[in-house]
């Protein structure tokens, strides 16, 4: 998806929730019904600051079958590069974005007998929408939710109401700690397990459900890196014959698209692959910081992911 | 009419164990034996402790239904006396895949995730075992099998849905609407059949020359 596909909307309720998450409710400005979308799915949501565009992708988190409006939840990041940022201080009711089509990377399996879910911190957005599909069905499912402390449980009450009985938390504050090899022990047959949250949760529940001899394909996670920061770096792309120079706190994919020019993208999190792109030349190293690339392919280097992957180099060549 | 080269005819590969699962359930029938003696093996090397959550479910004769007594059958007792002897943990022989695949489905049911499932016997013992499977939500990487014995097939008739069982011809008549059919290489999982399709609509009475393609 490039920016060919966006939806205008307008933002029609913002509230604080916790001390760092704002909920954000996204209206199209024309009121038509907004694309559909499956619970787990996220959309990028496009910001046009003053000096730059930022492209940040954030889970749905209303209910699938309510197309009137978008709901998003965004943590303002400590080390923000701009997105999350303006989200929590540029934005006010009555503003607008734009926003591209949602797109799943994270969907439930539909022939589950049962759904156990792993949620840290604001990793608990994708979730929310997922329940909404998963409340009055007929497959069994849990919730397990880990935050700092009570004050940082961003929808705890709706989830106390709605998945009484079926959610538990953990307060880091009172010392609990989710409980992996009991959880991942004893599911019956024809379990998935899903997590989203910080990447320490991630590889945990990866790792535990390994060594419990679960499948990987009964075990899902969503992971968004943002893209990291580093030394700026020059790329020139050889068929649009421009170069470009990638500066410490931009991703090589927001440089190019700044020099105007579209790569095709959905995650912006090096989870898809969707942008991957082949590297012609390169005088020096490259910095593989994507989920998608195999490590034989991350040192072959005939590839990159531009949405986080950046180079440390003299010159890099990519095929643009 | 499309016969050959459809691509939901399944694929098996020889058998190797994976030790990546922590609980092993190995199914077989008939000359299914000796692949699954490989897989306890194989596993004896790689995972020595997991065959102490290994379990072997067999049924000696290769699925008729002819009232053979288990304990008299010396094949069965000789595979049996392998099993334990290559050190599986539990080990169940049945009279006929039928009552063996009514026991794998109590198991699969009371089974917690980590399991992993290994097929080794006539396509059509495979088919139905994939079947039962399938309905526990049990992917492509928790399961193996290897085909061994009779390729005779299910045959399921598109038009009255009856299944016709055992089928070795090209062209067989449904046991249901007594339509005859081309058995096709189109499968359904679901069903664990092959699709018939009837052969002379066009030219009632002509058929094809009936020959012997599934022994």
């Amino acid at each position: 998806m490039s920016d060919g596909g966006t939806v205008h909307v307008e933002v029609t309720a913002i509230e604080q929730i916790t001390p760092q998450i704002k909920h954000f409710t996204l209206r199209p400005v024309d009121r038509s019904p907004l694309p559909a979308f499956s619970g787990g799915s996220h959309v990028v949501v496009v910001m046009r600051a003053a000096t730059r565009v930022h492209r940040n992708p954030y889970s749905l988190l209303s209910a699938p079958s309510d197309r009137s409006a978008y709901q998003i939840a965004v943590r303002r990041m400590e080390e923000s590069r701009g997105g999350s940022e303006f989200m929590h201080t540029r934005l006010q009711v009555g503003s607008h974005l734009e926003i591209a089509h949602p797109v799943n990377l994270f969907p439930l399996d539909k022939i589950a007998r049962k759904h156990v879910l792993i949620a840290g911190g604001i990793g608990i957005t994708p979730f929310l929408a997922q329940l909404e599909d998963l409340h009055d069905g007929a497959i069994p499912y849990e919730l397990h939710y880990a935050v700092r402390a009570a004050e940082h449980a961003a929808f705890a009450q709706r989830l106390r109401t709605r998945e009484a009985g079926r959610v538990r938390f953990y307060f880091d504050s009172a010392a609990e700690a989710i409980d992996y090899d009991g959880l991942l022990s004893g599911q019956p047959l024809g379990t998935h397990v899903y997590v989203c949250g910080p990447a320490g949760m991630i590889d945990r529940v990866i790792a535990t459900a390994r060594r419990w001899g679960w499948p990987d394909s009964h075990v899902h996670w969503e992971k968004f890196s943002a893209p990291p920061t580093g030394r700026a770096f020059e790329v020139f792309l050889a068929r649009t014959k421009i170069g470009v120079k990638v500066l410490p706190d931009q991703s090589l994919l927001e440089a190019i698209e700044a020099a105007g020019v579209e790569v095709p993208y959905l995650c912006r999190g090096g989870v898809c692959g969707f942008c991957q792109t082949r590297v012609i030349e390169v005088d020096g190293e490259l910095l593989h910081h994507d989920h998608y690339l195999s490590d034989a392919d991350k040192l072959r280097g005939k590839s990159i992911m531009p949405c986080v992957s950046r180079a440390n180099c003299k010159s890099l060549v990519l095929d643009l | 009419m499309l016969v050959t080269g459809i691509k939901s005819k399944p694929v098996y590969a020889p058998l190797r164990a994976d030790p990546s699962g922590r609980y092993h359930l190995l199914l077989g029938s008939g000359p299914g034996a000796a692949p699954l003696l490989q897989v306890l093996t194989e596993l004896r090397g790689d995972a020595p402790e997991s065959l102490a959550r290994s379990r072997v479910l067999f049924a000696p004769d290769a699925g008729t239904d002819a009232g053979t007594d288990p304990g008299a059958d010396a094949g069965g007792g000789g595979a049996a006396g392998a099993f334990a002897a290559a050190g599986v943990a539990k080990l169940r022989t049945f009279a006929d895949s039928g009552a063996l695949l009514r026991e794998f489905e109590s198991v699969l049911a009371a089974s917690v995730m980590g399991l992993r499932l290994y097929v080794a016997g006539p396509e059509s013992f495979i088919g139905l075992a994939m079947k039962i499977a399938l309905q526990f939500n049990l992917n492509t990487d928790e399961i193996r099998a290897q085909e061994c014995g009779s390729k005779a097939r299910r045959v399921r008739c598109v038009h009255c849905r009856e299944t016709t069982e055992d089928v070795r011809t090209n062209i067989v008549q449904c046991v249901g609407c007594r339509r005859w059919l081309l058995v096709r290489d189109h499968y359904s999982r679901r069903l664990a059949a092959y699709m018939g399709v009837m052969v002379d609509a066009e030219a009632p009475g002509e058929l094809p020359a009936v020959q012997e393609v599934f022994p």
